[in-house]
């Protein structure tokens, strides 16, 4: 009688730590092991070396559907995208420039769905553009800048057309937009048919400091585009990496609407191959 | 049935119950693996990227740091390995040529002749 008021509840305690024997044995003792795992399931920094190889083996094959099909891997929601963030992380980080560069050249190349020149690429050595050996002095109608008038592009054959010492400085104004009221520098780069060259690293310094940065990255604005955010009072001067000629004495310099506010301007340069 | 069996019938359902959920359910889930958990055809494919990349750069220091985190394994087994499996997954020759090419160049790196990166 005494053991019958006990009731049931034995079974439950059963129950409960038949349970509790069951979990750890299946979450700690003997977990699912995933030996066969996608790479979508990788570490986030073991994503960021993924799209590094990925991009750096695109710089052999320009096999772009390839690209795409390992990067699909990864399950980003917009492959370009992350990849030109992580190329922008990537030149913040100081990481080497091979890596920012490729990064930035597949991101553009998908972003655009065509191949960008890369330079140092086995495949890409078909597309051989040589420079005009004449000596080319311009003058830029800039309204700020002292840049170096005349540069000596090679006579020589280059890989590509990215050749910093091979672009002069086109056109620099004060581009007045109250739509974009922070200082930037904005820079386009065309080559010598007038087509945006995407890849090239500019290089930004001031007192003190130095940055770069690459055309392309911003693909919604042209290939051949790139900014960089001014902070007002800082003077900057801006080459093309390996290029000759420097823009100098650029500032964040003001605009006024028509109401008689003022905003900020950007500085718009234009390189050019000549 | 006795009491103590009973109790030993309820702990074995609740084991099966507990090892259901922890391995059916809502099992273990490693979304943070490391490249050496990847799939077979995934980890040759990554090393075919690092093969790609060496024809680029030229870098072996690079392309055996790549490959060490695909395991413990020598950088020699990791693409003796991938070559076998492009083998007999008929992997483009273009792509086979590459792994041979990574793994002759591995057989002649001299580590010690590296530039250490700063």
């Amino acid at each position: 009688m005494r053991a019958d008021r006990r009731g049931s509840w034995y079974l439950l305690t059963g129950a409960i730590l038949g349970l509790v024997v069951g979990l750890f044995y299946s979450w700690v003792v003997s977990p699912v092991k995933y030996v066969d795992a996608p790479p979508y399931a990788l570490r986030a920094d073991f994503k960021n070396n993924y799209r590094v190889l990925v991009a750096a083996a695109y710089l052999y094959s320009n096999d772009l559907v390839r690209a795409e099909d390992r990067l699909a891997q990864l399950r980003d929601d917009d492959p370009a995208q992350s990849l030109a963030m992580q190329a922008q992380q990537a030149l913040a980080a100081g990481r080497p420039e091979a890596e920012v560069r490729a990064l930035g050249l597949l991101a553009i190349a998908l972003g655009e769905g065509f191949t960008p020149p890369a330079s140092s690429t086995a495949h890409s050595q078909e597309a051989i553009i040589l420079t005009p050996g004449a000596e080319n002095t311009t003058t830029p109608p800039g309204v700020i800048g002292t840049p170096a008038n005349t540069i000596l592009p090679s006579s020589t054959a280059t890989p590509t057309p990215a050749e910093g010492a091979s672009f002069v400085v086109g056109e620099t104004r004060l581009a007045c937009n109250p739509a974009q009221p922070v200082p930037l520098i904005q820079v386009e780069i065309l080559d010598a048919a007038q087509n945006p060259v995407p890849g090239l690293e500019l290089v930004v310094t001031w007192e003190g400091g130095e940055d770069h940065f690459f055309t392309g990255l911003k693909p919604e604005l042209g290939l051949g585009y790139a900014d960089f955010n001014m902070t007002p009072g800082v003077v900057y001067s801006l080459h093309l990496e390996g290029g000759e000629q420097e823009v100098d004495d650029l500032s964040a310099a003001e605009c006024q609407a028509e109401d008689g506010s003022r905003y900020w301007g950007s500085w718009r340069l234009t390189f050019i191959q000549p | 049935m006795s009491r103590w069996t009973k109790f030993l019938v309820a702990v074995l359902l609740g084991s099966i119950i507990g090892l259901f959920y922890g391995w059916v359910v809502n099992p273990v889930e490693y979304v943070d693996i490391a490249p050496e958990s990847l799939r077979v055809d995934y980890r040759t494919d990554y090393v075919l990227m690092v093969a790609e990349a060496y024809q680029v750069d030229k870098d072996m220091g690079l392309a055996v740091r790549r490959l060490a985190l695909l395991g413990s394994s020598t950088p020699t087994d990791l693409v003796a390995n991938a070559l076998n499996y492009a083998f007999q997954h008929d992997y483009a020759s273009q792509d086979l040529s590459l792994f041979q090419a990574l793994g002759e160049a591995l057989l002649t790196w001299n580590p010690n002749m590296e530039v250490p990166t700063p």
